[in-house]
């Protein structure tokens, strides 16, 4: 077969083999996992040392700011941050300001303190959602009762245990928000960290990663756990290899697949683009 | 009617507007007084625009059902769907567990809205890799480099990348923190620019888009 020939069918070539590929490539690692060894990335590092360096009885927030369309890379990045904060006997606020999240939110926060044997409103709390996204951190950081009288469960929140001393977000030392767009870590920092002064890391998905790394790099944010790969980097961290490691062989394999699939779209476009430079030529 | 129209909300523009830019460097207890209740009243607005929105979809969706207008059917599930939802989220309380037990709003949160939109995002990988092996082409020295880019950051995002090259994972941090942070705080910065433009602009009553195109 001619090759430039060839070249053209295959840049043309049906895209339920590419899915198909992309599939097995998916499939086949999740079934058998080679388990290759992560190397844990400075940001990440930052927000698990920032986490370990807080003593006991420290207030951290996490903001799951995320809907469940996001939730292959945050939920397990939530799961290790969580088992992190309730191993630490931090005082943990879960919170959301993605109404779609609100039951996955509570479902994850109640389901690692019940595994780490914490008890609602003594040891965390989980506040919900409230409408007004920037409005609400503005309002928390004024009076956080006042932003939420009661929490999910409808439970007045000033009488918490897990709330003594802690008024507005001033009073919170470390807040993480785990997002998926625009409202969450940039929202978080300009309404929230700017003002309350208090220390923000986040998490976020793979692709809107890139877009924080300036908030990393001038300290707005101490440090950043980026999509699926950043949430195993964080299970390697705690020492509890979850979801987030054994989907990483996927990834691995997917990416090489659509590397492969770049290269060799590559090729066969220089190959029947300098054919027809030849024809041209020729012609002239 | 033209100030009720006009006037009045660009004086409440300039007014809250001046007043809120100079609260954020007053640290006195009446000013934080005022931007509590403000954020109060912005939680409640937050929540009118909720029911707005709501209100604005379905009367969208009942017009084209309503006109038989194509896809129309889509229409009729959505309506299905949502109304069905918030009568089943009110009579629960909009509760998804009640003393540990799933309700009927928890059964359609988790087993239809989490893994319909799970769905939703995780086929955007096979379309990601379809597109990029149609689109993804050298056609000039920026889409080369870009290319190149894109690979070396595939490669050093994900540990096969950096067990068959181990160099892959430190060149892709320093695309990341250097190449990407730069470029993008520069765009972060004109875009912060163009936004204070535009609110001083509003503030001020230049800018008047937000008032509508209604009837003098």
């Amino acid at each position: 077969m001619n090759p430039v020939s060839f070249a053209e069918r295959m840049l043309h070539i049906d895209r339920r083999i590419i899915f198909f590929m992309i599939g097995l490539c998916t499939l086949i690692p999740l079934l058998y996992p080679v388990g290759l060894a992560i190397k844990v990335s400075p940001e990440v590092k930052s927000v698990y040392d920032y986490i370990e360096s807080l003593p006991e009885g420290s207030v951290f927030l996490l903001s799951l700011d995320f809907d469940p369309a996001s939730k292959p890379e945050l939920y397990p990045q939530a799961v290790a941050l969580l088992h992190h904060a309730f191993k630490k006997n931090l005082r943990v606020i879960g919170m959301t300001l993605w109404l779609p999240g609100t039951g996955m939110a509570s479902e994850v926060v109640s389901r690692v303190a019940r595994e780490e044997g914490k008890v609602s409103g003594k040891d965390y709390v989980f506040l919900g959602w409230s409408p007004g996204a920037s409005s609400v951190i503005i309002n928390m950081g004024q009076d956080l009762y006042k932003a939420f009288p009661t929490d999910y469960n409808n439970q007045p929140t000033a009488e918490m245990p897990v709330l003594k001393g802690v008024q507005s977000l001033r009073d919170v030392n470390y807040v993480i928000s785990l997002a998926a767009g625009s409202t969450g870590i940039e929202t978080w920092y300009v309404f929230g960290k700017d003002k309350y002064k208090f220390e923000l890391g986040g998490g976020c998905t793979g692709v809107i990663a890139p877009g924080l790394y300036p908030l990393l790099r001038s300290g707005q944010i101490n440090g950043l756990i980026g999509g699926l790969r950043g949430a195993a980097e964080y299970e390697v961290l705690i020492g509890r290899n979850g979801n987030a490691v054994a989907g990483m062989d996927a990834q691995s394999a997917t990416h090489f697949a659509i590397i492969l699939l770049v290269i060799l779209c590559n090729v066969f476009y220089l190959l029947t683009r300098t054919s027809k430079n030849r024809a041209k030529q020729s012609r002239s | 009617m033209t100030f009720l129209r006009r006037q009045l909300p660009l004086l409440i523009t300039l007014v809250t507007g001046l007043l809120f830019a100079a609260q954020y460097y007053i640290p006195h207890p009446s000013s934080e007084l005022m931007l509590t209740s403000v954020s109060k009243w912005l939680q409640i607005i937050g929540g009118f625009a909720l029911i707005l929105g709501v209100t604005s979809l379905f009367h969208i969706h009942a017009v084209k059902i309503r006109r038989k207008e194509p896809g129309w059917g889509y229409s009729f599930v959505l309506y299905a769907g949502m109304i069905g939802t918030i009568v089943i989220g009110l009579w629960h309380g909009g509760k998804e567990t009640t003393d540990g037990v799933t309700t009927a709003f928890g059964w359609i949160y988790t087993f239809m809205m989490v893994p319909l939109q799970g769905t939703m995002f995780a086929i955007l990988a096979f379309f990601i890799a379809s597109a990029a092996y149609r689109s993804f082409r050298a056609r000039s020295r920026e889409a080369a480099v870009l290319l190149i880019a894109a690979i070396i950051v595939m490669m050093g995002r994900v540990p096969l990348g950096e067990h068959l090259i181990p160099i892959s994972g430190d060149i892709t941090q320093w695309i990341l923190n250097v190449l990407n942070a730069s470029v993008r705080r520069a765009i972060l910065i004109g875009v912060s620019l163009g936004a204070v433009a535009l609110s001083l602009k509003i503030i001020f009553g230049v800018e008047r888009a937000y008032l509508g195109g209604g009837k003098e």
